[in-house]
């Protein structure tokens, strides 16, 4: 069970579920003091252990369905099949398995005790002698249901069901009793049969899902913004939500106290009352540490809108890493949206911004005008505090560039930090006027995909921030 | 010491704390193999309820620590009595005095005043907070650090290292060592990140809003003069109430103050003026308030009637 229970566990990792070798140790030890007697218990030992994370839980009972087989459902389908169940019966036949003389097949036994947990067991055993792991298409969940199924001894058991129905006649039984235990008997073995194909039909869903999952995961994240369908961009959301907490998550483990500093002398005389009135532990002053406040300017004209909604949820998300966000997006006009950041929930606040925004974005990304009013409106509300963090292709359709503007901007504030959405190879070719641009910023990134996109703004909160302080 | 996971949900039963498969399990499992449990979920769901009720059934005592931010070792731990030990000194003073009266030499008495140390520096002045009080307690105890994520996240690294080996050292005094290992209990309401570090630590648990099945019997535990169909009724409303996206949506102790309160008035059943009044036992916002007012047909549309 244990190897079960590993590989399981690998899945769940693949899944980005973040477990450590120490909580697996747990997992194991869990389930060991557990048993498998009861479902329900075990998946909660091993959710106790593994899933430390609410937003974890789906993903741990998606693949725990896939893993581990619901046996109790197995038996209710068969209670319903058989009727009324009848506990006499069972009495009967763990008596007859408790007998001695009575040399019955393993497997045998274990229908008439009619142990779950054990029968999968021994279907386990049995799929990897028969070679489970290169089960790949539909096609071959029948050839593989047979091969486990030849792994037992099938004329073995009829054999010993007929001894049993033969020794129940002696016992003196009449037709009616034993044609029913001949209909249990039966239908417990048809049971097997049938968890024994359910078994196989798990492991080729497991398998396509974990491909799909891989699949997903690692061509979204490296997959140019622009080409993303909407599809994509829905999926998408999830990952650059979990991306901002990473960053948050590393954040939340700064030190924030500091043993240097100058002389709290209000805490310090406090603190020397104790000690009647001799200053013997000196509090230091706390350093008060600013956050940045932060300004985006992003382009959302069709080429890059996608870059804008990735690089607006996250850093919409990481809010509580900043004193104060404030959006403004442009294609030639420029319009603030912070308001709708503020009254609306983030996911729909972005979808306002990119489409109900008042920006005309059916006429062509003009990034010199938009600078240019940038200034003209904007100039006075910036300050040393403040980062600008433009995203845009600046790809400016031949018009003027007005880095002036830019050069302006750089002056009032602590810096400029430019993401460009295309690859670095485009910069200044065509109407592209990034070399004009990138001289006026601090920072000049590629960011084509959610991967770079994520790695720029966790540099920048890492990083970017700290140097100034 | 528990037996089996029924064992622990039966015992909860009896102590009037419902305990699902799952918090059963989880609290079996702490029990045998020595971890703390971090509990986390919306407020007022029972998590801290959850330790007191644990503490109940296995007459351990409960250590309770409530975190809070700017809560540092000296508070959580142990401080001397500087106080007392001053106090202690002036008192003294003649007695030191004759102690040091016949030292030949300045480092003589020195040495004479260290060899009293022990003396001021001893339990009698020192005075135990709640996770020390955890580790010198005689017989094994329960302890509650309750709402670990108000406390900031340099205090949560030290409680990592306290919850691991379960000794503590005092300076003056050497190391501690648990006598028994404490059970220990953390809850969250998620105000920030825990630190993977803590939460590889511990066993782990989230207590969402009941199934209404369970709710219906908690309400009638603990709740037992109210009339069956009023308790069917008033689960009803809650989980509409829930589904309305509030700012709080209304947890298991709001729905017993609103039960307990419908029993006080004498009522049958829901109806709109009554639950209107009333409301104000379940939600706490005037912005939700006005929200449930709004939707109040639906809520009380087609409830279990007496």
């Amino acid at each position: 069970m244990d190897e079960r229970i590993l590989e399981f566990i690998g899945d769940l990792r693949r899944a980005e579920v973040r477990i450590s070798p120490s909580e697996a140790l747990d997992a194991l030890g869990a389930t060991a003091e557990i048993g498998l007697e009861d479902r329900e218990t075990f998946k909660a030992a091993l959710a106790s252990t593994l899933v430390k994370e609410a937003r974890d839980q789906a993903t741990f009972d998606r693949i725990f369905n896939l893993y581990f087989l619901d046996l109790e459902a197995l038996g209710e389908g068969l209670k319903k099949a058989l009727g009324p169940e009848d506990p006499k019966m069972q009495e009967l036949l763990d008596q007859l398995a408790n007998e001695q003389d009575l040399d019955l097949d393993e497997m045998t036994e274990l229908l008439m005790r009619g142990q779950g947990s054990e029968m999968e067991m021994a279907i386990r055993s049995g799929s990897q002698n028969a070679g489970l792991e290169r089960l790949m298409y539909f096609l071959q969940v029948g050839y593989f249901s047979r091969r486990i199924q030849d792994q037992f001894d099938w004329a073995a058991m009829e054999r010993d069901l007929e001894k049993i129905l033969q020794m129940l006649e002696a016992k003196g039984l009449d037709p009616g009793q034993l044609a029913r235990i001949r209909n249990y008997l039966e239908l417990r073995l048809e049971a097997f049969r049938r968890m024994i194909r359910q078994h196989v039909e798990r492991e080729l869903e497991r398998r396509a899902w974990r491909q799909g999952e891989k699949l997903t995961r690692e061509v979204l994240a490296d997959k140019p913004l622009f080409a993303l369908s909407p599809d994509e961009v829905a999926q998408m959301k999830t990952v650059v939500a979990r991306l901002a907490r990473k960053i948050k998550d590393a954040l939340a483990l700064r030190q924030r106290q500091e043993e240097k500093g100058r002389i709290d002398a209000r805490r310090t005389i406090r603190k020397s009352l104790q000690y009647g009135g001799i200053p013997m532990e000196v509090m230091l002053r706390r350093r008060h540490r600013e956050k940045p406040r932060l300004i985006t300017i992003c382009d959302v004209s069709d080429s890059v809108r996608n870059a804008s909604r990735f690089m607006l949820q996250l850093v919409w998300s990481l809010q509580e890493c900043f004193s104060r966000v404030q959006s403004y997006v442009f294609v030639s006009e420029i319009a603030e949206v912070t308001q709708a950041f503020s009254s609306l929930p983030v996911e729909r606040a972005i979808e306002w911004a990119l489409k109900g925004a008042p920006v005309d974005f059916h006429c062509r990304s003009d990034f010199g005008y938009a600078f240019n009013r940038f200034v003209r409106t904007e100039l006075e509300r910036l300050d040393r505090r403040t980062t600008v963090m433009i995203l845009g292709d600046a790809r400016n359709n031949y018009n003027d560039p007005q880095a002036w503007a830019l050069r302006m901007i750089r002056e009032r504030v602590k810096g400029i930090i430019w993401l460009n959405p295309e690859g670095q190879w485009g910069w200044g070719i065509g109407d592209s006027v990034m070399p004009l641009y990138s001289p006026h910023c601090n920072f000049v990134r590629e960011c084509r995909t959610i991967a770079q996109l994520g790695e720029a703004v966790d540099s920048l909160v890492h990083q970017w921030w700290r140097r100034g302080r | 010491m528990f037996q089996t996971v029924e064992e622990v949900q039966q015992r909860f039963r009896d102590a009037k704390y419902i305990a699902t498969r799952r918090i059963s399990t989880v609290v079996y499992l702490a029990s045998r193999m020595g971890r703390p449990v971090l509990i986390e979920g919306p407020a007022g769901v029972g998590k801290t309820e959850l330790a007191k009720t644990l503490s109940e059934i296995s007459s351990r005592p409960l250590i309770r620590m409530q975190c809070y931010e700017g809560l540092d070792e000296a508070k959580a731990l142990y401080e001397w009595k500087y106080a007392k030990q001053l106090l202690y000194t002036q008192l003294l003073r003649d007695r030191i005095g004759e102690l040091v009266a016949n030292a030949p030499s300045l480092p003589d008495a020195v040495d004479k005043i260290a060899g009293q140390d022990d003396a001021f520096f001893s339990f009698r002045f020192l005075a135990p907070r709640p996770l020390l009080s955890a580790i010198l307690a005689e017989d094994p105890t329960v302890l509650l650090v309750d709402e670990i994520d108000k406390a900031e996240p340099e205090f949560e690294a030290f409680l990592l290292e306290v919850l691991s080996d379960f000794q503590v050292s005092v300076p003056e005094l050497g190391t501690i060592r648990a006598r028994h290992i404490p059970w220990v209990v953390l809850t969250s309401n998620n105000a920030r990140e825990l630190s993977d570090g803590l939460k590889r630590r511990c066993l782990h648990l989230f207590i969402d809003f009941p199934a209404p099945a369970e709710e219906l019997a908690i309400i009638r535990l603990k709740v037992p003069e109210i009339p069956d169909k009023l308790a069917e009724a008033v689960v009803a409303a809650v989980g509409k109430i829930r589904s309305l996206d509030l700012r709080k949506p209304p947890s298991v102790s709001e729905s017993l103050d609103w039960a307990r309160s419908l029993v006080i008035l004498n009522a049958k059943q829901l109806d709109a003026a009554l639950v209107e009044s009333t409301l104000t036992m379940l939600v706490k916002y005037e912005k939700d308030l006005e929200r449930v007012k709004g939707a109040l047909d639906k809520v009380l549309a087609d409830l279990p009637q007496a």
